[in-house]
């Protein structure tokens, strides 16, 4: 499985969890894609270091947790598609126009309610 | 008399043209060549400023005959000024681009992680993710490993043909680098001093660009998927470019190729044609007086 996937699937196991993962149990939860242990923890390591999860211990096991809902980031990242002033060198082409700020909220909104 | 001339013409280029091309609506009918004369206005203005910070002092010392000293301090200041102009015309360049750059692959990482790749519905577009929300959506993320981006919502109100042409119109995007086009005229209006700025250029460009892609979905998936998508994807809030874009696209003949050449000529001579007539008199004169 490409690296991407790969992270993106262990984001959907802790997005769909209700606490935080240790990385056995996110490796338990995708085992059936034979993957080893530590690729897990490397993933979960990278995904730390890229501030998309947080990192806390609990006695010898390190827990995972994201740092945002998927909601949140989803609704943030339209923001950033959405977001067009040249005093902050927005280059994100989209296929409509600008969007008035009713209508970004109304994504945002949606996006909260989604999911 | 040189510096005269380019400080007329460099205003008019910096004040009144932008104002003229920005109300015309000739440059519907001919986007990507008007890109080329506003990216030639600007250059060709830029030019003119610095012509007169070169020319000015120069002349009015031979006007007036002054000692060579004095004619070699003008030209050192003048030097100075110049560069200081185009420094601050390539770190603003250099800002937009750094800063862009890091947030397409921010937002790349944050949309790899949030892709739903299960709602693609059989798509096979490089690149493509599906983003989770019922506002329907779709744009395009630039760089080496581009990205389109659809939300599950423009999935739901778009037929398959409307996906075609809004994908082709997203690659478009990514196929002609518009986003070093708009990098390059939001790296002119941050450089630009705050009271003389304008986005008459920057919002007039984003139109004419968005122009440029519709043109190539309807060339891939026709006028009318082009013109539903827009309706399906935007509402009245877009404004009068949505309207633009939904008028020309109902058009037969949207694009004029003699207007084209027309634009085109005209965005090389506003280029040439200064430096011919006013810089390369000037220059033969003052460097046969060069005081250094």
């Amino acid at each position: 499985m490409p690296l991407g996937d790969l992270e993106r699937e262990v984001m959907t196991q802790l997005w769909g969890s209700a606490g935080p993962l240790s990385v056995r149990q996110v490796h338990e939860a995708i085992r059936g894609r034979d993957l080893a242990y530590t690729t897990v923890m490397t993933v979960l390591d990278r995904l730390a270091k890229k501030g998309v999860v947080n990192r806390e211990r609990d006695g010898r096991a390190w827990l995972y947790a994201p740092v945002q809902t998927r909601e949140q980031m989803t609704a943030g990242l339209m923001m950033d598609a959405l977001e067009d002033t040249p005093d902050q060198d927005a280059a994100l082409a989209h296929f409509v126009g600008r969007l008035s700020p009713e209508a970004l909220a109304a994504a945002i909104e949606a996006a909260r309610r989604q999911g | 008399m040189t510096a005269l001339l380019l400080g007329a013409l460099g205003l008019f280029l910096s004040l009144v043209a932008p104002g003229l091309l920005a109300a015309a609506r000739w440059p519907d009918r001919a986007p990507a060549p008007a890109v080329v004369l506003w990216q030639a206005i600007t250059l060709a203005g830029v030019l003119c400023a610095l012509g007169v910070v070169l020319a000015g002092p120069e002349e009015l010392i031979r006007a007036a005959d002054g000692n060579r000293r004095v004619a070699s301090a003008a030209l050192v200041a003048a030097l100075a000024v110049a560069a200081v102009i185009v420094l601050r015309l390539l770190v603003s360049l250099g800002g937009v681009m750094w800063r862009s750059r890091a947030r397409r692959a921010r937002h790349r990482l944050l949309v790899d992680l949030l892709d739903r790749a299960e709602q693609r519905h059989g798509l096979d577009v490089e690149g493509l993710r599906v983003l989770d929300g019922a506002q329907p959506l779709a744009y395009c993320v630039a760089g080496r490993s581009p990205r389109v981006v659809l939300t599950g919502g423009a999935l739901d109100v778009l037929n398959t043909t409307q996906i075609a042409a809004v994908v082709a119109h997203e690659q478009a995007h990514l196929r002609h680098r518009h986003e070093l086009v708009r990098e390059s005229f939001t790296a002119f209006y941050q450089a630009v001093p705050r009271p003389l700025r304008s986005r008459a250029p920057l919002d007039a460009v984003r139109l004419l660009l968005e122009m440029v892609a519709d043109d190539a979905a309807a060339r891939r998936s026709g006028g009318d998927a082009v013109r539903g998508a827009l309706t399906l994807l935007s509402d009245d809030s877009a404004g009068a470019g949505r309207d633009r874009r939904l008028s020309r696209l109902a058009d037969q003949q949207p694009r004029s190729v003699a207007l084209s050449v027309i634009v085109l000529v005209g965005a090389v001579a506003l280029l040439v044609l200064p430096t011919l007539v006013v810089v390369v008199p000037w220059l033969s004169v003052a460097v046969s007086n060069w005081p250094l």
